[in-house]
């Protein structure tokens, strides 16, 4: 047991850990301004000069159609980075609505909806996708009702988790004597701490959603080429693999820096979490 | 109901809903794609540019799909419980024998990747753990961090440039000696440990600190026979537990690492036959896989049961 410590004077300021920052801001910007930056087009070949090494014209050097590396991984970025997203951001909206309504409605919504999460949980994690893309052919959508679907059952347990613990409070239990509706009460009381709860979900989930996305990508289940992805790039590169190194390396790396921005970030909202509960 | 029952009878119930999902979905997705069902696997058989309206016809009579839609389900689970997975649309193989031969090369991949991952993980948390904060442990998170933000077709691809194509001490693919084993396991294993060491660094961390540890050393025990007697047992708890889940991540990390090594294994089938529409083989692949993670969820259930008599109390109250 440590005694309570005494802050004098105005308590230090908590950093935010700024790799994790930079990182995820580097490339947020990569997708947002990039592709208007690098006005190469990522699908022009030129069969004549094939896995160039680096030079000014092409400074990540030229593919096994002679397309331009740098523009392809710039210009996937959106495609990457976008589309784990709007997975992360579909999983976190029907999650929490599905959590909010296990935890406020009837015995019986609750049952059913836990059972569906429990089968959720009970596929491994990318079969899904696999298969849904396999079946619909390789795009966007599969991919995103795939890893929505295995994505959501963390957020409707964890959002029917607090929401219980918070309609326990004794401020609900004050805010339904005082009369407000369950709407209100749900929006002013209990909706705010599940997202804050939730915060760490969505970003480390978007670090997996992009992992995912990247290898279906990989295995040629998720975007079609000539589609300038990440993981679909690498797949295409990977028969040159000896002869141009420092072209693989380029996607590789854009994965690597994106989902290690969002693990750090993940890891500092939890403590931040963690510190603000703690916290009087 | 003994706890050991109830898990058993649970993962059992979760092997059979995933079974049932999966031949659902598959079902559902053969026939409600845009299309006639009989002309794409006359597609599939035969190749598009040779398919004529009489081949469809064949098919249509032959598979049966010109009945009632909801006879055609019955008839597809019924097989399906009595094992009968139908031949591969591309080989004509029976679909069970495809899944014998590459389940065999999942199965030693996943345990030898599994035991590999352990026999590095184990050390290297523990030493972590007993000087927290010290050089081991913050090279060992960075480390793990690192690897963890990797996914394993790149973690893969580094070791192929590392070891095949630069020092060339190994083969890059394929499978036809022991030596073509040793990449894809290191991967396996490597994503595995990336994650274990952190949770046996904790758990070592955590027993250390134990109230019962303090009063071992106070009873005069050293720290070696203190950890020994006290602390091993203690520590092993979450440790198994999590090792055990572990086994079923196997399950989800192997297609990718065996599509890239090209090594036979279920994620390489399932992936080929998904290329190819291969609908059967789809299926038992699917399925195998599904069956495997229950599988290795009903060992991690008996496993903490096992080791930890409370929570076997716990659940039988």
């Amino acid at each position: 047991m440590t005694a309570p410590s005494v802050t004098l004077g105005r308590p230090r300021a908590r950093r935010f850990p700024s790799a994790s920052l930079a990182l995820v801001g580097a490339m947020t910007a990569l997708a947002a301004v990039g592709p208007f930056l690098v006005a190469t087009d990522p699908n022009a070949q030129d069969l004549l000069r094939v896995l160039e090494p680096a030079s000014w014209a092409q400074p990540l050097g030229t593919d096994h159609l002679g397309r331009d590396v740098l523009a392809r991984v710039v210009h996937g970025a959106p495609r990457s980075l976008g589309i784990a997203l709007l997975c992360v951001l579909a999983a976190s909206g029907v999650g929490v609505a599905l959590g909010l309504a296990a935890a406020y409605g009837t015995r019986l919504a609750d049952a059913v909806i836990m059972r569906l999460s429990d089968l959720m949980l009970a596929f491994p994690g990318i079969l899904l996708a696999l298969l849904l893309s396999g079946f619909l052919g390789g795009g966007i959508v599969p991919m995103l009702i795939g890893i929505k679907l295995t994505l959501w059952p963390q957020f409707a347990r964890m959002a029917r988790a607090v929401a219980i613990g918070v309609l326990q409070e004794p401020h609900v239990e004050a805010a339904e004597l005082a009369g407000f509706s369950k709407h209100v009460i749900l929006a002013r009381h209990v909706l705010p701490p599940v997202l804050r709860q939730t915060m760490t979900l969505t970003t480390l989930g978007l670090g997996s959603a992009v992992m995912s996305i990247s290898a279906l990508g990989f295995l040629g289940l998720g975007l079609q080429p000539p589609t300038p992805e990440w993981g679909a790039m690498i797949n295409e590169l990977l028969p040159y693999l000896s002869e141009a190194p420092a072209q693989m390396a380029a996607p590789c790396l854009a994965i690597f820096l994106a989902v290690l921005g969002f693990t750090l970030a993940g890891q500092a909202v939890a403590d931040e979490t963690v510190r603000s509960e703690s916290a009087p | 109901m003994s706890p050991i029952v109830q898990a058993v009878s649970t993962r059992a119930l979760q092997a059979l809903l995933t079974a049932w999902v999966l031949a659902t979905l598959c079902f559902a997705f053969v026939h409600a794609l845009p299309g006639d069902t009989a002309l794409r696997i006359a597609a599939a058989r035969v190749g598009e540019d040779r398919v004529t309206a009489e081949t469809a016809d064949r098919i249509r009579r032959e598979e049966g799909l010109d009945r009632p839609i909801v006879v055609q389900y019955g008839d597809w689970i019924a097989r399906l419980a009595v094992a009968d997975l139908g031949r591969s649309l591309v080989s004509r193989r029976p679909v069970t024998d495809d899944l014998a031969y590459h389940g065999r090369f999942t199965l030693g991949l996943g345990a030898i990747g599994w035991l590999l991952s352990y026999a590095v993980a184990l050390p290297i948390g523990v030493l972590a753990g007993f000087r927290p904060e010290g050089w081991v442990d913050r090279l060992s998170t960075a480390v793990s961090v690192g690897i963890a933000s990797l996914p394993s077709f790149l973690v893969g691809i580094g070791l192929i440039s590392l070891f095949a194509l630069t020092l060339r001490w190994l083969p890059p693919a394929g499978f036809r000696t022991g030596a073509h084993m040793v990449l894809p396991a290191v991967t396996l294993a490597l994503g595995l440990a990336a994650f274990s060491i952190r949770i046996i660094r904790n758990a070592v961390v955590e027993v250390r600190s134990a109230f019962y540890m303090t009063f071992a050393r106070i009873k005069g025990l050293g720290v070696r026979q203190a950890f020994r007697s006290h602390g091993v047992r203690n520590a092993a708890i979450p440790v198994a537990t999590f090792a055990a889940l572990q086994f079923a991540y196997v399950v989800d990390g192997f297609v990718v690492i065996e599509t890239l090594f090209n090594y036979p294994g279920l994620g390489e089938l399932l992936v080929k036959a998904l290329l190819a529409r291969d609908v059967p083989v789809i299926m038992g692949a699917g399925l195998m896989i599904g069956l495997l993670y229950a599988a290795a969820n009903l060992i991690a259930d008996l496993v903490c049961l096992t080791l930890d008599p409370r929570r076997a109390a716990q659940a039988a109250a």
